[in-house]
């Protein structure tokens, strides 16, 4: 009995402790003007990935302009299906956001029942994009976009391309390259673009359709051409799928979005700021390091133009690729 | 030894100070059902981006592998794997615990942990870049079977009624096919429900099947969860170093194979234990009780998953692919960081990874002193709690546990739902584990066998694809050891016990 | 122990039921779209079936293994255990996490208390219950930085 009691007492204090550690943590008072305190960024993927990894390099550039942290926390499930699903319900006070991707919320809600609309999500807006890219080993025998066309052609179906997931940007970007080169590759589903890329090491496959973002982050890999309208700076020496005389310009793009119920000024406000990080230039070398591409579709006009236009671009590919009915 | 001039730096107060409070707090971390090893990585990543690189990985590391070892305290004293690591822990360590020996359980998981956690660094240390071609050689189909193997100790886990036990198996293989397929893009089995769309997830299933039919029991019936013989008995150190001594083969295997699982990318500190366990029963001596609460059992999933730490480390440092999923997170902060990982970061900047490799070592072995203390303090309080505190505050603690996992109350539900239904056909013969392992091994399987028959289709060599590689061979021939030898060796003992009659 | 073993019928309902969602999988795979995604759910549905089948032929020809032993314990608390956990967990988004764990903890207490409450008893373990409960709120609140829900009721 004796030992019970000092053992309660013993964890009750030490629970006790800890709440008191708890309520000395809370933020300091607030300033009078907003934002007044963390701001709660959503992530509707696990940690690790790219969104991820993009919202870590926004976190201190929007501490140091704007004084409050931007709290990372994730929601992962659907391949962010549950996040976005659940967006509107959150608290429209100005300090929730969440991360939104492309073509994933335009995809999603045709191909199933996913929980929301693309209507639903309130964008403000989008700060990048990853070009679909195809990558290959240093070593490999392509040395140039082609030499894979022609092998391709000349081996029907024995091209065999890794990619992340299907029904996903890579798989639609392997689609319209069968298309519009005029051959027939093999796509292969893989978790997640690292698991792709792990593949493309291992030479289980020739090539990865991935993004320029996997070869400024692993070494022995290059690019045979990028989905974009000019040659990206990082890789200067990479063709555009253009320039080799295929439309393809595509990729994975990320933007920020609110809770509907969130009022206007604050919706403006919440973008003049992201716009100010997005637009920072040590902020957009750190992006083109990384192998992103910058983009700056604000809240209005032109995020509406531009969602609208590659809704409709992105729902034509995904129909001749038989992944939409 | 490489670089012992980076042994000094890793020695920094600060260094050490960052190694201690990481093991300490992932121990607790982890030994909350719910928390997973990624979950408390991800939580100090912005912390790290104001220190020096060596130092965060430092912190990141001994917090990893501090949640790899805190998993087994609530795997032994409640049945319930803090971690999916700690998985085959409960298969030896709850008997055990229940046999009154629950402090000798968890000195046996601290020495094991530290000794398979140590194997792992030295790995890391001294072969890095030739074993991560390892996790290159590791294909779709090598995963594959892989998988099969690991659902092949479904035959070994349900003694007893091995129809009930593939029934399960099966059962929890289709219960990973809830939720949008990877491989395919459909969405499967959820009709209709919101809530199923993210599918089963692993953790929340683990606590639930695990640790609810526990609570059901406890509830149903007064008398102490754990019976306690006598008074202190101090940590029982040196009868588990004479064990442990005494089963050197088995805890070193387990560190190996451990630290092979941690270089292949996407398996962790669940698939190694469940293998290293599946090997140590299969060449358990005779007289060993797998399964009833033999330490050896223990030893091998406890230094197993461990070893997942320095091993994961491999590849994510040498190719930039994580090897584990926590691992997946520090490669997220090293980008924020600037620090591009790779071959050369071992010869470019090899004054960051060895003063971290040493900072790993170190943790590890700081691990010993505070995970037998933590662990001590553990124990006694989960055996002095008086039983209507002990169930509300486990129920509340798989509550909470299993929402933290993604933030979705559906989790809880789904836990509290599975815990229920599994607790019903537990009655029945139906164990968990069976149900657990399909769950686990059901994604790996499916997706390696849709890649492999993909890329086979592709080379129109199927058959050269899943039984003409050289690893794939191998793990075959485990495979069909494991599940024949049992049966070969009784018939054996059949034979000669006939002779000796005749 | 008993000296002959038990029938084990509820082996055998168990296994019948795992055959009908057997059957569901299957019916449900019918409507993907990608026959890829159906090869899984077929195959092991077929193994879950075939040992389902296999386990009742057993029982059938009086083979079939020790059913449970007799139930020992509280059926009502059991019941109430879960239903306790369920009913508190899905009003949480209505009365917030506190709102919900500390009654939950509370019910629970009286559901698996045995001994008498005695007056030590009456002070101490409610504030135990508070303790823990508010510790691991801060612990997961503010120090791992988990939304916990707040209640829609206590919203502004």
């Amino acid at each position: 009995m004796k030992t019970t009691r000092r053992s309660l007492v013993l964890t009750g204090a030490a629970l006790a402790f800890v709440a008191g550690i708890g309520l000395t943590a809370q933020p300091a008072p607030a300033q009078a003007e907003y934002p007044e305190k963390p701001i709660s960024y959503i992530i509707p993927f696990g940690p690790g990935g790219e969104s991820d990894i993009t919202a870590r390099l926004q976190q201190p550039f929007f501490k140091e302009k704007f004084g409050q942290d931007l709290v990372i926390s994730y929601k992962p499930g659907g391949g962010g299906a549950v996040g976005w699903a659940t967006l509107n319900t959150l608290k429209g006070d100005g300090y929730t956001m969440m991360g939104v991707n492309l073509p994933h919320i335009v995809l999603q809600p045709q191909q199933k029942d996913v929980g929301y609309k693309t209507d639903d999500i309130t964008m403000l807006y989008w700060f990048h994009y990853t070009p679909d890219a195809i990558v290959v080993t240093d070593d490999s025998p392509f040395k140039t976009l082609q030499d894979l066309i022609k092998h391709a052609k000349e081996n029907p179906g024995k091209v065999i391309f890794s990619g992340s997931g299907k029904g996903t940007a890579p798989h639609l970007a392997q689609v319209r390259f069968d298309k519009l080169a005029g051959v027939k590759t093999t796509y292969v589903p893989f978790k997640g673009t690292g698991a792709s890329v792990a593949a493309l090491m291992g030479k289980q496959v020739s090539a990865a359709m991935a993004f320029t973002t996997v070869a400024a982050n692993y070494e022995k890999t290059r690019l045979l051409a990028v989905a974009m309208e000019k040659r990206h700076p990082r890789f200067p020496d990479v063709p555009t799928f253009k320039e080799l005389g295929m439309d393809i310009v595509s990729g994975a793009y990320r933007g920020i979005a609110v809770p509907k119920s969130t009022p206007e000024p604050v919706r403006q406000k919440l973008t003049a700021m992201i716009k100010a990080v997005n637009e920072d230039p040590a902020f957009r070398k750190k992006m083109e390091e990384g192998g992103f591409a910058v983009v700056d579709y604000a809240h209005g006009k032109s995020a509406d133009d531009f969602l609208s236009s590659f809704a409709k671009s992105v729902t034509a590919s995904a129909k001749e690729a038989g992944l939409l009915k | 030894m490489a670089g012992l001039e980076h042994l000094l730096a890793a020695l920094t107060p600060i260094n050490l100070a960052f190694a201690l409070f990481g093991v300490v707090a992932g121990t607790v971390i982890g030994a909350i059902p719910g928390l997973t090893a990624t979950m408390s990585v991800a939580v100090l990543v912005p912390l790290t981006f104001a220190m020096p690189t060596s130092s965060a990985l430092i912190l990141m590391g001994a917090i990893y592998t501090g949640a790899i070892y805190g998993g087994a305290y609530s795997a032994i004293l409640l049945n319930t794997p803090g971690t999916p690591s700690a998985i085959a822990t409960t298969f030896d360590g709850y008997p055990l615990a229940k046999k009154g020996d629950g402090d000798y359980a968890i000195t046996i998981a601290c020495l094991a942990s530290v000794i398979g956690g140590l194997v792992g660094a030295l790995a890391l240390m001294t072969l890095a870049p030739p074993l991560s071609q390892v996790a290159l050689a590791f294909g779709s189909v090598e995963y594959f079977w892989l998988a099969i193997f690991g659902l092949s100790l479904i035959a070994a886990l349900s003694e007893g009624s091995l129809l009930k036990g593939v029934a399960g198996g099966a059962l929890g293989l289709l219960l990973s096919c809830i939720g949008v397929a990877e491989v395919a893009g459909d969405v499967r089995l959820t009709f209709g429900l919101q809530t199923l769309l993210s599918g089963i997830q692993i953790v929340a299933a683990l606590i639930g099947l695990y640790s609810i039919p526990v609570l059901i029991d406890l509830v149903a019936q007064p008398g102490h969860h754990l019976q306690v013989d006598s008074g202190s008995r101090g940590f029982r150190l040196g009868e588990a170093v004479r064990y442990l001594w005494g089963d050197k083969i088995n805890t070193i295997r387990s560190a190996v194979i451990g630290t092979v699982v941690g270089i292949l990318p996407g398996a962790g500190g669940s698939i190694a234990s469940l293998v290293s366990y599946s090997e140590a029963r299969r060449t358990a001596k005779p007289g060993q009780a797998y399964g009833k609460g033999e330490p050896g059992g223990i030893i091998a999933s406890e230094s197993a998953n461990n070893a997942t730490v320095g091993g994961g480390f491999i590849p994510t440092l040498v190719l930039g692919i994580p090897g584990t999923p926590p691992d997946a997170v520090i490669l997220g902060a090293l980008l924020v960081q600037g620090v591009r990982t790779g071959p050369s970061l071992f010869t470019n900047q090899g004054e960051i990874v060895y003063t971290f490799i040493w900072g790993l070592i170190l943790a590890t072995i700081l691990m010993l002193p505070t995970g037998l203390f933590i662990g001590r303090y553990a124990y006694r309080t989960i055996i002095t709690l008086p039983k209507a505190l002990l169930v509300p505050a486990i129920a509340f603690m798989t509550i909470i546990g299993s929402y933290a996992i993604r933030n979705n109350i559906s989790d809880v539900i789904i836990m509290i739902v599975l815990g229920g239904l599994g607790w019903i056909i537990g009655r029945f013969g139906f164990t968990a584990s069976p149900i657990v392992l399909g769950l686990i091994l059901g994604p790996i399987a499916e997706s390696g066998f849709v890649q492999a028959w993909t890329i086979g289709t592709a080379t129109d060599d199927r058959f050269g694809m899943f039984f003409g590689r050289p690893i794939s061979i191998a793990i075959i021939v485990f495979t069909l050891f494991t599940l024949l030898s049992p049966l070969v060796l009784a018939r054996l003992q059949k034979i000669k016990e006939q002779a000796h009659a005749d | 122990m008993p000296t002959e073993p038990r029938s084990d019928t509820g082996g055998a309902v168990v296994s019948a039921i795992l055959i009908g969602v057997a059957c569901l999988v299957i019916w449900d795979s019918m409507s993907y779209m990608d026959k890829d995604s159906a090869v899984f759910p077929r195959t092991f549905a077929g193994v879950l079936i075939v040992a389902s089948a296999a386990y009742i032929v057993k029982w059938l020809l009086g083979r079939g293994e020790a059913g449970p032993g007799a139930d020992t314990g509280s059926l009502p608390r059991r019941v109430l255990l879960v239903g306790i956990m369920l009913g508190g967990t899905m009003a949480m988004p209505w009365i917030g996490f506190i709102g919900a764990a500390l009654p939950v903890f509370a019910a629970l207490t009286l559901v698996a208390m045995y001994d008498p409450w005695t007056r030590f008893r009456v002070l101490v373990y409610p504030l135990i219950g508070i303790a823990i409960v508010l510790g691991f709120f801060y612990l997961f609140r503010e120090v791992l930085q988990v939304p916990l829900p707040t209640g829609d009721l206590f919203d502004s």
